[in-house]
């Protein structure tokens, strides 16, 4: 059996077996196949295998008696839509009201303690000429190191200590960290741990520009 | 319910189901007689062996459960090959998870046949089982659909999850695989 190149009229042969075909595509099949060996041979092979094909034996009554009774299908009502929409607003504003909250100024903070034990900033130049030393101005009050909401440069601080901006303040006890005991370390890194964002001057690290006058011309 | 057996033969699908969610159980039953044993012969003949009627059986409770969902883009029947065709996979799916035998094999089809239809079969019928039993499981689907049941490429696009131009190339793969084995 040789597959009749006319595509479009095999694609029809099921249809025509079953019956699904309209008038005149019934008779255009048709006529075709009467002249056609090859699709007279498929087409009785088709119907052959409609024929032979079996319905296997099913009890109607026990699929029936399992199928579920009908409930139709809740819609959402506007009620609900409501209340999500509260939820969602409730939700909102608390979580705003919790950014505004850790958003408060740490300098508020910050600078209740730093009016508890006042002292004062001094900076002078190290050996080093890159590498600015925090000293104590004396013994007490104790020295801090200002950190300012507007970061100044540290040659700005030394130039002049006074335009230090009244801001977040950070108590250093003896001018150096290994000074600290551990109740002021302790609120050193809590202040530190409440700022908004770590400063970005570096002290040990960062260059300044020379301070004093026995330093080196700054570029 | 009202309607007699003619009536009921009049009454298309979505007559009926419409009757059922008025709380109509007959209409239920008509609907299953009218599709079941189109349903076992697509699952007796993409592999469902003993379970064709618990797979019928599933069908239609799925069918039924969800009917809402169900707007008649399609026939009802096609539906129907839908859930049972998924229902098929999802069961060959956990046999291979138990490592039980899946693909039926040739050597035991006829075998299979025979036992499970009372009647014996003639050579012809021998002969078109063993044919269709050497398709791959998607050209068995296509052909199956486009010639035991009469769908449109279509509708079998529909059922298998492709498209309609991959239908037709399935089906006349198919053809070509039968044709040369009952030449052989």
């Amino acid at each position: 059996m040789n597959d009749c190149p006319n595509a479009d009229v095999r694609d029809l042969l099921p249809d025509l077996v079953h019956e699904r075909l309209g008038v005149g595509a019934r008779a255009t099949v048709a006529e075709h196949v009467a002249g056609c060996p090859d699709c007279a041979a498929e087409l009785e092979l088709l119907r052959q295998f409609r024929a032979t094909r079996r319905t296997p034996r099913v009890d109607v009554a026990s699929i029936v008696a399992a199928v579920p009774p009908y409930r139709a299908v809740a819609r959402r009502s506007w009620v609900g839509w409501r209340a999500a929409a509260a939820i969602t607003i409730l939700v909102a504003g608390a979580s705003s009201v919790a950014l505004i909250q850790r958003g408060t100024p740490s300098s508020i903070r910050v600078g209740t303690q730093a009016s508890a034990a006042p002292v004062s900033t001094s900076v002078v130049p190290g050996v080093s000429a890159t590498t600015p030393t925090l000293v104590a101005a004396s013994p007490e009050p104790l020295p801090r190191i200002a950190i300012p909401n507007s970061l100044p440069t540290p040659a700005n601080i030394a130039e002049d200590p006074a335009a230090v901006p009244v801001g977040r303040e950070l108590a250093m006890g003896g001018g150096a960290m290994g000074d600290l005991d551990d109740h002021e370390l302790a609120s050193l890194l809590k202040d530190i741990e409440s700022l908004d964002a770590v400063p970005s001057i570096d002290v040990e690290s960062t260059p300044v520009s020379p301070i004093g006058p026995s330093a080196p011309a700054g570029p | 319910m009202t309607d007699d057996a003619g009536d009921a033969d009049e009454l298309t699908d979505l007559d009926l189901i419409t009757r059922w969610k008025g709380g109509e159980d007959r209409a239920a039953t008509l609907l299953v007689e009218r599709h079941a044993g189109a349903v076992a012969r697509f699952a007796r003949s993409v592999g469902a062996r003993g379970d064709v009627q618990e797979i019928v059986q599933d069908t239609f409770v799925r069918a039924f459960s969800s009917l809402d969902g169900f707007r008649g883009d399609s026939s009802l029947r096609t539906w129907l090959f839908t859930i049972a065709r998924r229902l098929l996979l999802d069961l060959r799916r956990s046999e291979r998870r138990r490592g039980e035998q899946v693909e039926v094999q040739d050597t035991d089809v006829v075998t299979e046949y025979d036992s499970l239809d009372t009647v014996v079969a003639d050579e012809t019928r021998t002969r078109m089982q063993a044919a269709i039993e050497r398709l791959s499981r998607t050209q068995r689907e296509v052909f199956v659909l486009r010639v035991t049941e009469g769908l449109s490429y279509r509708e079998i696009a529909d059922v298998a999850g492709t498209t309609e131009g991959a239908a037709r190339v399935h089906y006349h793969n198919a053809m070509r695989v039968i044709k040369e084995f009952l030449h052989e």
